[in-house]
């Protein structure tokens, strides 16, 4: 065969090669998804760094909120499903939110992804930190060392350091096993339970706080602002769970697993929540003193300070299942912003050298480092300018989120206006069900944005009278419109519409 | 001959392409197939938030930029493609590859590295040293520019034996491949000091003891061919006595510690790796190859 037949035939020997996907068909059932679900939503992380700021949104309201919060995410969630389902190929905010509403929507949409997950990775890093010297104080007997974390000269370098690593790790492509995940996940959902358990029949409860049926009422909540900030928070928690929605051909039963897969995930982490919710409530109720919930001081990371007095020595365990769960899901989270401005780089909507992927490891490279850079910087400012930076970045983060799914959502509802009434199912799945969740979701984004121009909201912490919340968020958010103007300057292309076209049966 | 070419877009992959193709040159049905392997999706690696974003078909989009330079670097009159495939591991892929297509070897391009003073091969070419059924070639920059100084034609073949059975195999395979290509076949076998128990007489008996034992199944198997013999304190400064000229190829057998039909490099073989300043197979204990 003559060298040039082989080259003209080409591309379908990489065709065949590529898009079998590997050795991943049909291999995860109900259960592996199920611990694929909450290993993305890293519940012992997650219920560290939110359940004290939303706390002290709501108070006794908690689980009421937890479960409110649910809705938007799983309404959004069908939405996504759809958009994924139509476009397998893109598979992101950005290139959808492009293609539903055009060039400038759909950038921001990926700017707030990425500004959401770049947030989320220093948070992450930050609690896993804390978390790595209060395990080390507590592996040792030697209480100081546990304090460390709280000089920012140690706390800085360590975080940086972590993040580093996490970087390096996903540049390589390695990968988490089965195996490990579901040690982790068992391991981080175990301790959680043995808490609550421990909680509730703890034989000296800091402020008995009796559970009663109106902590499940959400219109127990004082004001509609603090509802609104409850519920961006409390999307926070659930975010990653439509992970399991959008796996379709991984699953060993396309038609089946990803729904059983889903809504199982959800019983259990709701279930999670509210145990380890209302043991929270029982134990140490919403007091600002001591121990209590409501204190500003134990709200940056709740189980830092409640782990101890509730579980005694084995608070250790507490302390190696929140460590692992983010220090995994820092790694894993890493991925996201990489492969959103690789898109981003690789369409022409930002600077081409980001699309660049790594021959050896086949992973973004230029990209992973933006991402790395960026969460690093994000870390330090925040923790320079902030006194409770942990948690106004969490409250931050849940204003990103609520941007850009509530974009997305609506994207979906634009992006199928043609079909939206052919049939129930469509009119459930791609019209009322992303149309509900998105707006609710942007009204959340309004209303909490507006309020946390205030200087005592979140945290307290303020510059020049303006909340600091406010200026993470939003001012992320802005400074997105200048790169954007910026960009669109600098390469037209994108803009234009040359790389990516807007409305359906368009290929990329 | 068809050479499978473990490939990546860097200048890692150009040289492996560039001795593939010297190795290929000339013979019947010369054949470079090249190879992009990627790593397995794996489902239990959660991203956070959700979702693949895209990445498949911006990386095979990239994939096919690849494959079209990669066919652009295999010199006229070679016959190339490309095949992509998502893999466990890297080198079990490319084996599997490698028996899939019918291929003759393995290429890889290399850095050396030291390690502590010890060559290191890389992670994969060192798993494949230890577990290819196929011959495997490997080059690094500096064994490259010995291949372009003769032009990029391999112009001698030097077969690494021991004083062991396993000898004979080397020397026919390498005799087979020489006499294919009409270029002449060297013989090399060392002695360190160290390895002889018997002193300084002991050495020259030695030497005298491996050279006839060549010179004769060098005569048995008619073939024609030079027999180096060289004793020297340690096998390190024995690899540096001989000596190299452009466009040399140098084949090493596989231990004899390995199982039936895998390669298995030795300490000793090793050393030799790490001292080669030119392109460089490893073949397999066979009793025939392909």
């Amino acid at each position: 065969m003559s060298q040039e037949m082989r080259r003209d035939s080409l591309p379908e020997t990489n065709d065949s090669g590529l898009h079998e996907k590997g050795l991943s068909k049909g291999t995860v059932g109900v259960l592996g998804l199920i611990v694929i679900g909450i290993s993305c939503i890293a519940p012992a992380y997650t219920l560290t760094a939110g359940l004290g700021a939303t706390v002290a949104e709501v108070g006794t309201s908690l689980p009421a909120i937890l479960i409110a919060g649910f809705i938007p995410m799983l309404l959004v969630a069908l939405g996504y499903r759809e958009l994924n389902n139509a476009m397998p190929d893109s598979g992101t905010s950005f290139t959808w939110a492009t293609r539903a509403f055009g060039p400038m929507i759909g950038w921001m949409g990926g700017w707030g992804l990425i500004a959401a997950t770049v947030i989320v990775l220093s948070n992450l890093a930050a609690v896993a930190v804390d978390f790595f010297y209060i395990l080390i104080a507590q592996l040792t007997g030697q209480e100081w060392i546990a304090d460390l974390t709280k000089n920012l000269w140690i706390n800085i370098p360590t975080t940086l350091v972590f993040i580093a690593i996490a970087a390096y790790i996903s540049y390589r492509g390695m990968n988490a096993t089965k195996v490990f995940q579901y040690v982790l996940v068992g391991f981080q959902v175990g301790v959680l339970l043995l808490f609550a358990i421990m909680a509730f029949t703890a034989d000296a409860p800091f402020d008995r706080t009796p559970i009663t049926w109106d902590m499940f009422n959400p219109a127990g909540v004082e004001s509609f602002t603090a509802f609104a900030a409850g519920i961006s928070l409390s999307i926070f928690v659930f975010w990653g769970w439509d992970v399991t929605l959008t796996m379709n051909e991984e699953t060993t039963d396309p038609n089946k697993v990803p729904g059983r897969g889903a809504t199982w995930t959800v019983l259990i982490i709701i279930a999670l929540y509210l145990a380890v919710a209302t043991a929270v409530l029982y134990f140490a109720g919403v007091g600002t003193t001591g121990l209590g919930a409501g204190n500003p001081d134990n709200q940056e990371s709740i189980f830092a300070v409640l782990a101890g007095p509730v579980m005694g020595p084995l608070a250790i365990l507490m302390s190696l299942a929140i460590m692992s769960s983010s220090a995994a899901s820092l790694q894993s989270t890493m991925v996201s912003p990489a492969r959103t401005i690789l898109a981003m780089g690789y369409y022409k909507a930002l600077p081409s050298s980001f699309a660049k992927i790594s021959p050896r490891y086949m992973s973004p490279s230029v990209a992973t480092v933006v991402s790395a850079a960026a969460a690093a910087a994000f870390y330090v400012v925040t923790r320079l300018l902030s006194e409770n930076a942990l948690w106004d970045t969490i409250t931050a983060l849940g204003l990103m989120i609520c941007f850009y799914y509530g974009l997305t959502a609506l994207a979906c509802v634009w992006y199928f206006r043609g079909e939206l009434f052919a049939n129930a199912r469509n009119f459930f799945f791609k019209f009322l069900a992303p149309l509900v969740g998105g707006i609710i979701l942007l009204v959340m984004f309004f209303v909490t944005a507006v309020d946390s121009m205030k200087p005592d909201y979140g945290s307290g912490s303020n510059i020049g009278g303006v909340g600091m919340v406010f200026i993470l968020g939003v001012g992320v958010l802005l400074l997105g419109v200048l790169v954007m103007l910026y960009s669109r300057v600098r390469h037209p292309a994108f803009f234009k519409g040359e790389t990516i076209k807007t409305g359906k049966n368009l290929i990329l | 001959m068809k050479l499978l070419v473990g490939y990546t877009a860097d200048e890692r992959g150009a040289e492996a392409i560039e001795l593939a193709s010297a190795v290929v040159a000339g013979t019947k049905d010369a054949f470079v197939q090249i190879a992009i392997v990627l790593p397995a999706t794996a489902p239990f690696t959660a991203i956070y938030p959700g979702g693949d974003h895209g990445y498949e078909t911006i990386l095979s989009a990239q994939v096919d930029r690849w494959a079209a330079e990669a066919l652009a670097l295999v010199p006229e009159g070679i016959g190339a493609s490309v095949v992509a495939r998502s893999v466990s591991s890297i080198a079990e892929g490319l084996i599997e590859l490698g028996e899939e297509f019918e291929a003759h070897g393995i290429v890889l391009g290399g850095r050396k590295r030291h390690l502590g003073g010890f060559f290191m091969p890389g992670a994969i070419a060192n798993a494949l040293l230890h577990s290819s059924p196929l011959p495997v070639f490997m080059t690094s920059p500096a064994s490259l520019e010995n291949l372009r100084e003769a032009g990029g034609q391999i112009t001698r073949l030097t077969a690494f034996v021991g004083d062991r059975p396993g000898a004979e195999e080397i020397i026919s395979l390498a005799a087979r491949v020489a006499n294919a290509r009409n270029i002449k076949l060297r013989v090399a076998n060392f002695v360190a000091h160290a390895d002889v128990s018997e002193g300084s007489a002991g050495i020259d008996d030695h030497v005298r003891g491996i050279r006839e034992y060549l010179d004769e199944l060098v005569k048995e198997l008619g073939i024609e061919a030079s027999v180096e013999v060289i004793a020297s304190g340690s096998i390190d400064t024995a690899i540096n006595e001989l000596s190299w000229q452009p466009g040399d190829l140098a084949l090493l057998g596989s231990a004899r510690l390995a199982a039936h039909r895998r390669l298995f490099i030795g300490p000793k073989a090793h050393r030799i790796l790490g001292h080669l300043n030119v392109p460089m197979g490893v073949i397999p204990h066979l009793p025939s190859t392909r």
